[in-house]
């Protein structure tokens, strides 16, 4: 691994690390204003397949965060930021409120599939159209390939078992965009000038929050808020990690040691 | 190449599958392949045994049959090995309750099941009524399982219809099981017990029987891997250029080692792997290739020519390589020489 330098950018999840639904963490907005009063760079990663940009700088103003729209960098930004590079023509199979992160794009006579989650567009007739463009060799972007999500009325799918049936029944495999994924978290520091080892990473989620980090060579934060009490991470895990807070504002020792 | 009869020397059972050899599926029940109910009557009228096996998992057996007179084919509903009647002998052996996922067309051949308070999901090609929610249901079932059990009506990736391709039980299959990190129980081809049955019911055994399909993997790679031989037609799913898909594209010797796609070239006659047979060994070597799931496997094996076809997008000759003794799809052949082992 590469020396470690100067701390230089924080990237900071949201839901869970931030804020649960819409409710702030005790004591999170604090930490966030400690964070701007000192000289490093903020920036605030999520994986989300349905809350635009805009959705999400709304919910976090209302709940007293100060943040601004250039410093939010999500999965759907980064999908974007793909079919930019790659210059094609998505159909695009996401939620409705996600479509104004996708303004501009042309998405006629559509040359590349981009999946998030879109009950609304998970059925035959819809994911047959997208087979047929993958087997003429578009590339098929996923948002992320989580396997289910918890909802009011219990567990259901998430857009990981549908990526799953398109790279299956075509023998493509998907450019997954979201965390925990390398290129994820590059392009959210390109704006920042920053290298990985100049940067650090909090967030709830040890897998994809943490272990994405330190992939890249970023350090990671693991907070015990959000996800952290139903998804404890196995001591074995734990060792990897750089440290581990309670929570985002309560300045716990940290657990260099493990 | 050695001759037919050379081949197909003590052949006395021909294990028929039905879409895309003997039709194409499609609105209205879809269209006979043309010469199809003649070679057909030409079999039946042979000293060989006929028996279809088909992977048909949106119709009953009963439909499938009647669809199939109507086209001027000559099959009977005894002669048909069919996935749905297969699952229910299962279902009653080890007394699971299934819940279904499956077409309208096919449930009255679950009439008999007990499907009240489910201990397994049965899925099918279920068409139409593979909506979200519909998915949403059996998985929701599935994870209320201790110990969950998913029975698939074959894992096809696609299909043809006359409209074109359409995706397969298998992807839905694979959705499920990716959702509730479990694995299918396959009935159907390519699963050796479905051919096994299907001959046992013919009474051949299957040295003596040949498969005659256009799925390389589920009808010619299935059938092989059970000791029968095995014949790829080119309609159905075979002759689109999606076929890529399932065909095992060789790459030359001379290919680019960043593994740029560049199907191999014939380029010194002496060893053409067109003019092999099929299950000739070609050539000795180590080779990376890449399974369904994605593992990839460095080792050293015997490639064994599966089959040749005419790409419809480079006009080049692509041939189909397998590993001698298994059957997995190349990806990538790297530093291995082209020569012909007997």
């Amino acid at each position: 691994m590469a020396a470690r330098r100067a701390l230089k950018a924080v990237l900071v999840d949201l839901n869970g690390t931030l804020h649960i639904e819409d409710a702030a963490v005790p004591g999170a907005q604090e930490a966030l204003k400690r964070l701007r009063g000192t000289s490093v760079m903020v920036r605030f990663v999520t994986n989300t397949t349905k809350e635009s940009k805009q959705d999400l700088l709304e919910r976090l103003k209302k709940l007293e965060f100060d943040i601004s729209e250039d410093e939010i960098f999500t999965s759907l930004t980064a999908a974007r930021n793909l079919v930019e590079q790659k210059q094609v023509r998505p159909m695009l199979l996401v939620d409705d409120r996600a479509l104004p992160d996708f303004k501009g794009i042309q998405t006629s006579d559509p040359n590349a599939v981009v999946i998030g989650l879109a009950p609304e567009h998970f059925h035959y007739q819809i994911l047959n159209q997208a087979f047929r463009l993958l087997l003429d060799g578009a590339p098929l972007i996923a948002i992320h390939k989580a396997r289910y999500y918890k909802r009011k009325d219990g567990l259901a799918l998430g857009p990981g078992p549908f990526v799953t049936a398109l790279e299956y029944a075509t023998d493509t495999k998907a450019t997954v965009v979201g965390k925990p994924e390398k290129t994820f978290f590059l392009e959210a520091l390109r704006g920042t000038g920053c290298e990985p080892e100049e940067a650090v990473m909090i967030g709830d989620d040890c897998r994809d929050d943490v272990g994405g980090a330190q992939n890249v060579g970023m350090l990671g934060i693991l907070v015990q808020t959000g996800m952290y009490p139903l998804h404890k991470p196995s001591l074995k895990q734990m060792v990897k990690y750089t440290c581990l807070k309670n929570s985002l504002c309560r300045n716990d020792k940290a657990h260099g040691a493990l | 190449m050695a001759a037919w009869s050379e081949r197909l020397a003590g052949v006395r059972g021909v294990l028929l599958d039905i879409s895309g050899v003997l039709h194409d599926s499609g609105e209205g029940g879809g269209v006979p392949i043309p010469g199809s109910v003649e070679a057909l009557a030409r079999l039946k009228r042979s000293q060989l045994k006929v028996r279809f096996c088909t992977n048909e998992s949106q119709k009953s057996r009963g439909d499938l049959v009647g669809l199939l007179r109507h086209m001027g084919f000559d099959i009977s509903e005894g002669e048909v090995t069919a996935p749905a009647p297969a699952t229910c002998l299962i279902l009653k052996e080890r007394g699971l309750r299934p819940h279904l996922l499956i077409h309208d067309g096919i449930r009255s051949e679950f009439a008999q099941i007990d499907t009240s308070n489910p201990n397994c999901v049965v899925i099918a090609d279920a068409g139409e009524s593979f909506s979200y929610q519909n998915m949403n249901k059996a998985f929701q079932v599935l994870m209320e399982l201790d110990n969950p059990v998913l029975i698939s009506l074959g894992k096809g990736r696609y299909y043809k219809e006359t409209s074109g391709l359409m995706l397969d039980v298998g992807a839905y299959t694979k959705a499920l099981e990716y959702a509730c990190g479990i694995k299918a129980e396959v009935v159907g081809k390519p699963a050796p017990g479905y051919f096994q049955s299907a001959l046992q019911e013919m009474g051949v055994e299957s040295h003596e029987a040949i498969m005659i399909g256009d799925d390389i993997v589920g009808d010619v790679g299935g059938a092989q891997r059970c000791g029968m031989r095995a014949l790829q037609v080119r309609t159905g799913k075979f002759s689109s250029a999606a076929d890529e898909d399932s065909e095992m594209i060789a790459w030359c010797p001379s290919a680019k080692p960043s593994g740029r796609k560049r199907p191999a070239v014939c380029k010194n006659r002496s060893f053409c792997p067109a003019c092999a047979d099929p299950g000739q060994t070609l050539f000795q070597g180590r080779g990376v290739y890449e399974q369904p799931l994605g593992q990839r496997v460095q080792e050293e094996r015997r490639w064994v020519l599966t089959g040749a076809t005419q790409s419809s997008l480079t006009g080049r000759t692509e041939f189909g390589l397998g590993a001698a003794g298994t059957f997995s799809r190349i990806k990538r052949l790297r530093a291995s020489r082209w020569c012909l082992l007997g």
